[in-house]
């Protein structure tokens, strides 16, 4: 068991809808995940994954119950949580190295730094080739290849993923779990990231998990471990407990009965 | 991909349509000869512009540079005609960069401002927007009166009608970035300032581009109307003059290099826009075909 990472106590989060009803997104959330864990969040649409993932990150308060990362409340953004969002967030306006290098020019780093920074994550996804280039010159993967390099350039601890890779087509996806993976397992100074990934797509937790946390309706109601050796190939997840975690994250997901 | 077509090859077409429109004045000229005053024709041929207009532009030369003025009893020639062209024109388009240049900036400070926090938005925003609804030209005597006939009077009228334009245009734009950018940058941990100036700024540069269009139309007009009342120099002075007497062919000269400023404006403004814009999906084709 490593280091308590991520906390939430009695998390709730609820907002008034334009037609004056309340609605909870969350309510009474307790999560502990420890640090290194790479933390599957799956649910149906509008069960509070994202909401809960937008707390970690601090770009929404919750409106009740605390939210601690690394020992510290979160009272908003910083750059110990790195996020990948599921619409396009390169900057448009700069090139690719430039967007790569965002996170540590926000922080004053030296250029020199930024830019190895930069080019070595570059080459990590694969785009080495269009570092120069605009990102409307680019592929929907490329851009979250680019998105994916982001983060790891600078340097975040926690990672949070909101469906990152819900638009993109079957075998961009699976590069992209590839690319993931790989730098998820090389961690940095010997310490692997925690990673918190929100996905409706139960193979897409399956391959990618050591946790799967099964939300609906607010509140967590299901936490899974999986236990699969890596890399998770085809036969492993033939496995019989890898089956019948499936079968109980789609029944979950009110797509079998419960048997 | 194909070869870039030479200049002459892509604006042919816009080529003709110029000459043909000065193919239609001319004959215009010639079937509609009705006189303002007599020797003075309601619709002047090119002959006549570029002949006997051209030459009395030299009335507005004041003299000085070893060209004598009209005013000094020298016959008209067409070195003070010129001469007479570029001062005037010099200083209508110093008072509209210089307006241009002062309510560009102070439209986009307020326009920023109003997004930065609440108080800004609650002190500038209505004032701004209560202003924005008064029409430009019927406040010229107003600025003639609180600010002088002099250069001053005129690029603080000049500047008030582009600051206006660029509030409104910069409010707007900022309205429009997308939310997912910002966020992005807040997670990297961007601080107001490192968001205004990494995100906000280039992300409502497009939009600005229509706005400074749109600015540099007014401005023109704006420094012409300042023009009218008051003013001892300038194409707006000569216009007024002109029309005093009746000289329409000197009002159609003076509408001409007005023309010709425009777009050498708008084109020098294109040219450096793009390359600020280099990053945005360029797209010359039309909708259909």
């Amino acid at each position: 068991m490593g280091d308590v990472k991520i906390e939430a106590s009695a998390l709730s989060r609820s907002y008034r809808r334009a037609d004056g009803a309340e609605v909870k997104a969350l309510s009474a959330v307790d999560l502990r995940i420890e640090a290194g864990q790479f933390v599957c969040l799956v649910g149906p649409s509008g069960c509070g994954k994202t909401t809960l993932l937008q707390i970690i990150a601090g770009l929404v308060p919750p409106t009740g119950g605390s939210m601690v990362v690394n020992g510290q409340r979160v009272t908003g953004p910083g750059p110990s949580r790195g996020m990948v969002f599921q619409k396009d967030s390169v900057f448009p306006w700069m090139r690719v190295a430039a967007n790569v290098e965002y996170g540590l020019s926000c922080r004053g780093v030296p250029k020199a730094e930024r830019q190895a920074a930069a080019a070595h994550y570059l080459e990590r996804v694969g785009l080495s080739h269009v570092a120069g280039a605009w990102p409307r010159e680019l592929s929907g993967g490329m851009l979250k290849r680019v998105a994916v390099a982001t983060v790891f350039a600078n340097g975040a601890d926690v990672l949070l993923l909101d469906e990152p890779f819900g638009a993109l087509d079957y075998v961009t996806k699976r590069q992209l779990h590839d690319v993931l993976l790989t730098l998820w397992a090389e961690g940095e100074a010997g310490r692997r990231r925690t990673v918190m990934f929100v996905t409706h797509d139960v193979d897409e937790a399956m391959i990618l998990a050591d946790r799967i946390v099964v939300m609906r309706a607010g509140q967590i109601v299901d936490d899974l471990p999986v236990a699969a050796d890596r890399p998770r190939t085809t036969d492993a997840l033939l496995l019989p407990e890898m089956v019948r975690i499936k079968h109980i994250l789609l029944t979950h997901l009110g797509l079998e009965a419960a048997r | 991909m194909t070869p870039r077509p030479g200049w002459l090859a892509r604006n042919w077409a816009s080529l003709a349509a110029i000459a043909a429109m000065a193919g239609v004045w001319e004959i215009l000229s010639l079937i509609y000869t009705a006189e303002a005053a007599p020797g003075e024709p309601m619709v002047p041929g090119w002959e006549i512009v570029f002949g006997r207009t051209l030459l009395s532009l030299a009335d507005y030369w004041g003299g000085g540079l070893g060209v004598p003025s009209v005013a000094e009893g020298a016959p008209p020639s067409y070195t003070a005609a010129v001469l007479a062209i570029i001062s005037n024109s010099f200083d209508t388009i110093v008072r509209l960069y210089a307006g241009l240049a002062v309510g560009a900036v102070a439209g986009t400070v307020l326009g920023l401002a109003v997004s930065w926090s609440p108080w800004p938005r609650r002190v500038v925003d209505s004032p701004l927007q209560f202003l924005r609804t008064l029409p430009l030209l019927a406040m010229v005597p107003l600025f003639q009166l609180w600010f002088g006939t002099e250069f001053i009077g005129k690029v603080a009228f000049v500047a008030y009608g582009i600051g206006v334009i660029f509030f409104a245009g910069v409010a707007n734009a900022v309205r429009n970035v997308p939310q997912i950018f910002i966020d992005n940058a807040r997670t990297f941990g961007a601080s107001r300032a490192t968001l205004y100036r990494t995100v906000i700024l280039p992300a409502i540069l497009p939009e600005l581009r229509a706005t400074m269009l749109l600015a540099l139309g007014t401005g023109w007009g704006a420094v012409l109307g300042a023009e009218y009342l008051g003013a001892q120099s300038g194409l707006g002075y000569m216009i007024v003059y002109s029309e005093q007497f009746a000289y329409l062919d000197r009002m159609f000269f003076v509408a001409l290099l007005f023309v010709l400023y425009a777009s050498v404006s708008y084109a020098i403004f294109d040219r450096l826009s793009r390359r600020w814009l280099d990053w945005t999906a360029k797209s010359g084709r039309a909708v259909a075909g």
